[in-house]
């Protein structure tokens, strides 16, 4: 429930709309001061049923040396609060850390708990492949 | 009929074949000949699980890289390490894999499922493509079926085991595509 924590504080405050905001969740001890994941977006709106309008979402997921695994990027999106789920019809982009796994699709579902991707229609990957450097005897 | 096929039917259990009818680089030496460059994947949909590292494609599966074309209907794919490469992959259901090797000759392949593992060890790389379940492999001069079927991809060769291959030889010298008793023996897509 990390998440949207500080939009959903601002609505409870009153606040009807906020601007590059961002959430961190940060690993468990000992690895607490590590983030596991950020989420941030240009604006978010609430909405009706803890929901928050994002636009520009970013979703970054790390690991615990701190080095960035995934990013996941859209162009808006509703937020749930209560099931903290992140879902859109629309357009998505999803890569690995280093670039090398890069996906793009449209309507998606993301769910935190278990940090679950589904891409819903016209997925399209690209894996950029190492070199082969390696030498063979 | 000016085109005369020979059927020459094998049947044997062992390993190592086809080599010569795919001009096959058995040379373990040698240095892939295809620039391993972006490799694609389409899919309808996918399900990403960023805690167990795997990708899962579904429904109208392509894959297509410098070496082959894949088509499956579920494709299941470890996502890679930081800055590592994808090095398991498991196709299954209505596998079809169209390959060209270094001379140009195309494979045309297929099976239940394909189960393809990338490996480096003390500077070795090993990189296979296993076709289980129907498994087939078809080219100008032949078909080979076997369980499994192993297509090395590192050292350009194939492998079988409880194989049953069949050679066609067209003394014409032209490609043979519609023969009633080679019906399924056509060029590759």
């Amino acid at each position: 429930m990390a998440f949207g924590f500080y939009a959903v504080r601002a609505q409870q405050n009153g606040v009807r709309h906020a601007s590059d905001f961002s959430s961190v969740e940060y690993f468990e001890p000992p690895h607490q001061q590590q983030m596991k994941s950020r989420l941030s977006g240009a604006e978010a709106s609430p909405q009706a049923g803890g929901l928050l309008l994002i636009k520009k979402l970013k979703l970054e997921m790390f690991k615990e040396d701190g080095t960035l695994e995934y990013e996941v990027e859209a162009p808006d999106c509703i937020y749930d609060t209560l099931h903290s789920t992140a879902s859109s019809p629309g357009p998505l982009q999803f890569q690995t850390g280093d670039g090398k796994f890069r996906v793009e699709g449209e309507g998606f579902l993301w769910r935190q708990a278990d940090q679950f991707l589904t891409i819903s229609n016209n997925v399209r990957t690209v894996i950029e492949n190492a070199p082969e450097s390696e030498t063979k005897p | 009929m000016k085109k005369i096929c020979l059927i020459i039917l094998f049947v044997a259990s062992g390993v190592s074949i086809l080599c010569a009818q795919t001009n096959i680089n058995s040379n373990t030496n040698a240095a892939p000949k295809f620039p391993r460059t972006a490799t694609r994947v389409d899919s309808d949909t996918a399900d990403f699980d960023m805690t167990g590292h795997k990708a899962v494609y579904r429904g109208h599966v392509r894959v297509d890289d410098p070496q082959m074309k894949l088509t499956c209907v579920l494709l299941v794919a470890d996502l890679p390490p930081e800055g590592g490469r994808v090095d398991h992959i498991v196709a299954e259901t209505n596998v079809v894999i169209d390959s060209v090797d270094e001379k140009g000759q195309t494979n045309h392949a297929t099976s239940d499922r394909a189960v393809y593992i990338y490996n480096v060890q003390n500077g070795v790389t090993s990189e296979t493509v296993t076709l289980t379940g129907n498994a087939k492999v078809e080219n100008a001069q032949g078909w080979l079926t076997g369980e499994p079927i192993v297509w090395d991809r590192a050292n350009n060769s194939l492998h079988a085991q409880n194989q049953n291959m069949i050679f066609r030889q067209n003394l014409s010298g032209t490609a043979e595509t519609n023969s009633a008793a080679t019906n399924k023996l056509s060029a590759p897509k």
